[in-house]
């Protein structure tokens, strides 16, 4: 089958709170954007019932409903979505390549927010659990079903016991099984005190899931105590495992830097190591993966977006210009030395007006067109020749050199 | 020649869908097709999830607000 190609200035690549604000802003900047999503747009914050710490939302709100919001407004501004995974990326050079199973998107831009997924204890019998036969990942999913049943929670941070409180909504029995000693929990005080007086908890102290057993469903979890090594089975409807999350990255291996735990590096500005590719949310190495930190990355990175694209179109049609030759002057406004030589450089344009295309490059507004002729140092000039760089001019930049640069 | 059959799956909250398809897929060929239709949420991150891990090709369609049609390309 061949697959067909389509065009867009920029491809997003994942639904969540991040992808979704990227897409409004690059929607609203008028860039041609596609946001493509493999399961549910809206990502892991519809996998909570409660968000009571975005702004916005006195009252919390479902990360459902939020999410929905965010959808909507990312199609208003003239997003296009696709649901379906995106299987690989060819990110070298100006045009980008997203491969799915039908298609082949090319873009000028892309930006990944392909955020977390959940990760599994690696305990023995899982694989034959998972999905509909009795460990879960989603509270919300899977609470109405596990009604005034027995569920065994497993993880201590603000997820486990903040999901754990919502399943006892629903189910008889939530229990709980801590890595740390008694009374020690990874989530917030508030969270800890409430589960602490919560009737419907309890908790298992210094245990790790040791294996999974069942027939065709999930029956029992048996646990194991890190401190003396007894094993404690525990019979239950399902099992919900909130152990943290691990990055959406295998695609981008050997492409796009990252730490040792798959997380992508960026600057402040989302972009990864690879020009015209930007990054944000939770698949990022940073310090707190939350929404509100999701959405002040997507609109950062829908900024970035907009600004390389304008630089890009600055780059190939005006300064790599084959129509007649042209000089660069790349100074930086705020250096006495560069502002000296700005008349130096008006007058020339003048003179030459119609003959040699003169452009003038301020880094000290981004550095982005420096860095892709190459240079780091300014005062410069840089004059092009047949569409290439023919010459650099560091030292002694005169009227003489000018001239003489014409040639 | 490969066969295209709509699963029906409206108003049913998780776990039903995901059920519902494991046992139409069975009783599918390879290269048939399955569209599983979905309205709740839950079912969007389970179906096609599922789907993929075991190897079928997936797509899905917005059809309206809240609700979807999960195309499912046996593959084995
Ligand atoms: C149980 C739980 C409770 C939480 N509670 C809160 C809370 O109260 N407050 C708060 O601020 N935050 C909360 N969070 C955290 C919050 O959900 C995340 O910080 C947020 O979802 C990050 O958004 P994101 O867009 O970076 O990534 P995600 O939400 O993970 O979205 C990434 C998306 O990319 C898609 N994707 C991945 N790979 C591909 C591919 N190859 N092709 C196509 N699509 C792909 C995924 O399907 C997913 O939809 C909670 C998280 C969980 C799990």
């Amino acid at each position: 089958m061949e697959k067909k190609i389509e065009k867009y200035d920029v491809v997003i690549i994942g639904g969540g709170a991040a992808g979704l604000t990227a897409g409004i802003y690059c929607g609203r900047a008028r860039l041609k954007t596609l946001l493509i999503e493999k399961s549910l747009v809206g990502g892991l914050a519809t996998y909570t019932n409660e968000i009571e710490n975005y702004p916005g939302f006195p009252e919390g709100t479902t990360g459902l409903g939020l999410m929905d919001l965010f959808h909507k407004q990312a199609k208003k501004f003239g997003v296009d979505f696709k649901l379906t995974d995106v299987k690989s990326v060819n990110l070298d050079g100006e045009i980008k390549q997203v491969e799915t199973f039908r298609a082949i998107y090319e873009a000028k831009a892309v930006i990944v927010a392909s955020g977390g997924k959940p990760r599994l204890t690696g305990a023995k019998g899982e694989d034959g659990f998972l999905y509909d036969k009795g460990i879960s990942f989603c509270a919300t999913c899977d609470a109405a079903a596990n009604t005034g049943k027995t569920v065994l929670v497993v993880g201590s941070g603000d997820a486990a016991i903040e999901e754990g409180m919502f399943l006892t909504k629903f189910a008889d029995k939530v229990i709980v099984s801590v890595l740390h000693d008694e009374g020690k929990m990874d989530c917030n005080e508030i969270a800890k005190a409430q589960a602490l007086s919560n009737p419907k908890m309890e908790f298992v102290w210094n245990t790790v899931v040791d294996e999974f057993v069942g027939e065709e469903r999930l029956q029992t979890v048996v646990l194991k105590n890190i401190k003396n090594n007894s094993l404690i089975p525990i019979n239950v409807d399902s099992c919900f495992l909130f152990i943290g999350y691990l990055p959406n990255t295998e695609i981008f291996k050997g492409m796009l830097e990252m730490n040792r735990g798959g997380y992508l590096i960026t600057n402040e500005k989302m972009e990864t190591n690879v020009d015209g590719v930007f990054a944000v949310g939770d698949v990022r190495d940073k310090f707190l993966k939350q929404v509100a930190t999701a959405v002040g990355d997507g609109a950062i990175a829908g900024y970035s977006v907009e600004k390389y694209l304008a630089e890009s179109e600055i780059f190939q049609h005006q300064i790599m210009q084959s129509e007649m030759p042209g000089i660069v002057y790349l100074w930086n406004a705020v250096d006495p030395k560069c502002r000296e030589l700005l008349p130096l450089i008006e007058k020339y344009e003048n003179d030459y007006q119609g003959k040699i295309k003169v452009t003038k490059v301020d880094i000290y507004k981004s550095a982005g067109l420096a860095n892709r002729l190459g240079i780091n140092q300014v005062p410069c000039i840089v004059t092009i020749k047949d569409g290439k760089v023919d010459r650099v001019i560091i030292e002694n930049i005169c009227e003489e050199e000018l001239a003489a640069s014409i040639g | 020649m490969a066969k295209e059959v709509i699963l029906d799956c409206m108003g049913e909250a998780c776990p039903v869908p995901l059920i519902k398809t494991e046992n139409a897929l069975k009783k599918l060929e390879i290269g048939d097709v399955l569209v599983v239709q979905i309205d709740h949420s839950c079912a969007m991150k389970n179906v096609p999830e599922w789907a993929r891990k075991e190897g079928h090709n997936v797509e899905i369609e917005e059809v309206d607000d809240g609700e979807w049609e999960v195309i499912i390309e046996k593959t084995k």
